[in-house]
């Protein structure tokens, strides 16, 4: 049996909270064995949409199909949820919760626990499986509650914001583990407003605005579609120019900044007015991050 | 197929509760709690120092016979002191003879039967109990006496608990003037005196009692009991009024209990009988404490897990109506664990209760154990009541961010709650009243009612029509709490009133099940 090209076929969705409009005929083909990132400012509808693909919200419109014609209701054990926010039983052993979630998530006694161990242990975790989950850090919190999310071997993975809260080495290893299941044949779809996660791992974006989707499509599409920036990297305590002929928007991150230019600018005009303001160190013409083209879909839509 | 997992999140609850030590603490703490109120004012009345007293006696006679009286009632009290087979005193066998027989009877007539040398009355003789015993009566009575007499004041106090120098003491003043006394009474020398005057026969003249608390009534009640004894004895004397005439116009007229027993034949009543019929008012208290826990342990519970950001993680593996039906389950299992501690602890007291307080109580244990029934009536309503209060309170509770909320929003509720306890007095005394049988159909209470109606049972109708009643409002009150509990448990913010609680139920497009097979309950519609 092979697997369906759309592990998620997401059919004109909408959901309303009274007046309020949380998303609004929203479309989206999730293909299977990708990565894919929904992205959009905090309050767009990322995390409306999830949990109606994981069936704690109903759409009022539009339909959700999993896995070639399942709905949500009925795979749930196929699909393994990591919410935004995240909570521990304070009381219990990491080894009993995460057994726990397996079981309810439809592995039978014996296996729940065997994984949780291997799990844990695989993780780093094996020294904390009999500790209380209040006495556990931040990130081997956060580390269990992936461990739990996984535990079952869901065909898909949501992941919202698991990034956030995380010092570098967390972040390296929730990263590891998301490639990982990419490389096993699984689909992963992660949300997040930081751009640069993101890019650096995504095959897809979806970028969703107030409810709605602005764009969407492989990353490179998507990149090769935007105008050029300039990037550079500067030194010194004066701030980047936000006034220069040619720049339509500066974003500027302090010793880096990113430069829009406007249809026709030459960056090597741009880089001769830029040299006697600051000090650079670098200099470079390339395709937009994910970032600006963020801030320009998100900018023009708000206009 | 979701049994399972609903059974995976009792448990869960169950163990949580289970294993903590603060539950086993806090558990603990009722039976603790009334084992103290059951046993300190015992101990506190058992170590209080006896109030000192005297009397003013200006007629000369009546202080004296009042304090012949006191002793021959302390007498008497010695001699119906129960045998206590580690206490032994000379005359044990003649007291065991006296206490053997039917109580109330026999006690009147044998203080009479002590009080003068000579009469054998003829109620004694009427006394249904064989010759020999009485003979024995006859034949040490007066050296009992004797040896009574020998006894110094510390000897006679030891002997029972009743004797009346353990809680009031004459004092020995020298100086019998008011002026004397009064200030005795102002530097707390004396608790009071009497001033009896020349001729206490006259109706005219009343006994002063002097003290400084005058709350306190339990010295003037005791000694004025025995003062007009004495002075009645006295005027029929004075009329010469035969003394055997005189003590039986004194004898009370004497009331006997008889009940219907279930085949209609006549029986006495005793103790165990007044303890069945109290007996219920004990199990509703206890039948209306664990359903309140249990309840309440829900509403907190369902708040904290709203509060500790699991619940998607939850509703992401199962349906809500699974997540509520195992919350539900959970604590459940955990109030049948309580309510079977309190029960062990119960049965044990009981068992340990007399020893501790030397006195003997009547089997309390084998009384409650001997009504298997009843102890399953008291399982089902407290499974049926926790159900009905379970619904009500999870579903409110579902839509609450905290504790403060929720008591905002259940108010109501909780004041009902309170209800069993104003109705359980006025129910326990007439179980078959009016107010009892209307309450009954009211199914926030049928639990609390029935259980309280237990000793004088109601009609298998009655039980038929409140119990079904109750399970339909359980029904129906599981329902709405469903509903609610599916937005409920993932709404953020002030919470709605239960006006816009009751709005939302109209509202059926956003509760649209998609999988009716996870459903223990009638599906909702679409």
């Amino acid at each position: 049996m092979s697997a369906p090209r759309y592990s998620l076929e997401i059919e004109g969705v909408s959901k309303y909270f009274g007046d309020k409009v949380a998303v609004r005929n929203l479309s989206a083909n999730i293909p299977t064995g990708s990565i894919y990132g929904f992205l959009g400012p905090n309050g767009a509808g990322k995390t409306t949409t999830i949990r109606m693909i994981m069936d704690i919200l109903h759409p009022d419109n539009g339909s959700i199909s999993l896995f070639g014609g399942l709905t949500p209701a009925n795979c749930k054990d196929r699909l393994g949820y990591l919410p935004e926010e995240k909570g521990l039983y304070k009381k219990m052993r990491t080894g009993e919760l995460v057994t726990y979630f397996g079981l309810l998530k439809g592995l039978s006694r014996a296996d729940a626990k065997r994984k949780a161990i291997a799990s844990l242990e695989k993780f780093g975790l094996g020294h904390v499986i009999n500790s209380r989950c209040d006495t556990l850090s931040k990130g081997m919190g956060q580390k269990v509650q992936i461990i739990a999310t996984l535990l079952h071997g869901p065909d898909l993975v949501i992941l919202d914001e698991p990034f956030s809260g995380l010092d570098p080495i967390n972040v390296e290893i929730v990263r590891n583990i998301i490639l990982e299941l990419k490389q096993s044949g699984n689909t992963v779809i992660f949300s997040t407003h930081v751009m640069e996660q993101a890019e650096q791992i995504c095959d897809y974006i979806m970028l969703i605005n107030k409810g709605e989707k602005i764009l969407d499509g492989t990353l490179e599409k998507i990149k090769q579609s935007s105008h050029e920036t300039i990037q550079i990297e500067y030194e010194g305590d004066n701030a980047c120019p936000k006034e220069l002929i040619g720049v339509s928007r500066v974003h500027d991150m302090g010793k880096m900044a990113e430069l829009s230019l406007n249809e026709g600018a030459d960056p090597h005009q741009i880089l001769q007015s830029l040299m006697g303001r600051i000090k650079i160190r670098s200099f470079q013409v390339k395709q937009p991050s994910l970032h600006e083209i963020f801030v320009r879909q998100i900018g023009s839509s708000a206009e | 197929m979701s049994l399972d997992r609903a059974f995976y999140i009792a448990r869960r609850e169950y163990v949580e509760n289970i294993r903590t030590k603060g539950f086993w603490f806090g558990i603990l703490m009722l039976p603790i709690m009334l084992l103290i109120i059951a046993i300190v004012p015992i101990i506190i009345n058992s170590t209080k120092a006896p109030k000192s007293y005297t009397v003013i006696d200006q007629s000369g006679w009546l202080h004296e016979s009042i304090q012949k009286e006191i002793d021959h009632r302390d007498f008497i009290h010695y001699l119906s002191e129960p045998i206590d087979s580690t206490f032994h005193t000379p005359f044990d066998d003649l007291r065991r003879l006296v206490n053997n027989e039917d109580a109330q009877s026999l006690s009147t007539i044998t203080a009479n039967l002590f009080s003068s040398p000579l009469a054998v009355s003829a109620d004694f003789d009427a006394l249904q109990i064989p010759t020999t015993t009485k003979q024995q009566i006859i034949k040490n009575r007066d050296a009992a006496r004797q040896w009574w007499h020998s006894l110094s004041r510390q000897e006679k106090s030891k002997l029972s608990a009743r004797i009346s120098t353990n809680h009031f003491l004459l004092s020995r003043h020298k100086d019998l003037t008011p002026s004397a006394l009064n200030k005795a009474i102002q530097a707390n020398e004396l608790f009071a005196y009497f001033k009896i005057e020349a001729d206490p026969l006259r109706s005219s003249s009343p006994v002063l009692y002097v003290s400084n608390n005058l709350t306190d009534t339990e010295l003037k009640s005791w000694l004025q009991q025995f003062a007009t004894d004495v002075v009645r004895k006295a005027r029929l004397k004075d009329k010469n009024v035969d003394p055997t005439i005189a003590s039986w116009i004194n004898e009370p007229l004497i009331f006997r209990g008889i009940q219907i027993d279930a085949e209609g034949h006549e029986e006495s009543v005793n103790s165990d009988d007044v303890i069945r019929q109290w007996l219920p008012v004990v199990f509703v208290y206890l039948l209306w404490i664990s359903i309140l826990i249990s309840s309440q342990m829900l509403l907190t519970n369902t708040i904290e897990e709203k509060s500790n950001k699991l619940i998607e993680v939850l509703l992401s593996s199962v349906s809500p109506l699974v997540l509520m039906a195992g919350k539900i389950a959970g604590i459940a299992a955990t109030g049948l664990t309580i309510i079977l501690f309190w029960g062990a602890m119960l049965l044990m007291i009981l068992g340990v209760l007399p020893q501790v307080l030397g006195a003997s109580l009547p089997p309390l244990g084998e009384i409650i154990l001997s009504d298997p029934w009843f102890l399953g009536s008291f399982i089902v309503y407290f499974i049926l009541g926790y159900l009905l209060y379970a619904a009500i309170l999870v579903g409110l509770g579902s839509v609450c961010n905290n504790l403060k909320e929720a008591q905002n929003l259940t108010l109501p509720v909780q004041l009902i709650q309170m209800l069993p306890l104003l109705v359980m007095i006025p129910i326990g005394k007439d179980p078959n009243g009016l107010l009892a049988q209307t309450l009954s159909y009211f199914p926030p209470l049928t639990p609390f009612v029935m259980m309280n109606r237990a000793a004088a049972p109601p009609t298998s109708m009655e039980y038929f029509l409140t119990t079904l009643l109750l399970l339909i409002s359980i029904v129906v009150a599981l329902w709405v709490a469903a509903k609610i509990f599916r937005i409920g448990i993932l709404m953020t913010g002030k919470p709605p009133s239960i006006l816009a609680i009751i709005k939302l139920l109209r509202q059926p497009v956003v509760f649209q099940p998609t999988d009716t097979n996870n459903s223990f309950l009638p599906p909702t519609e679409k």
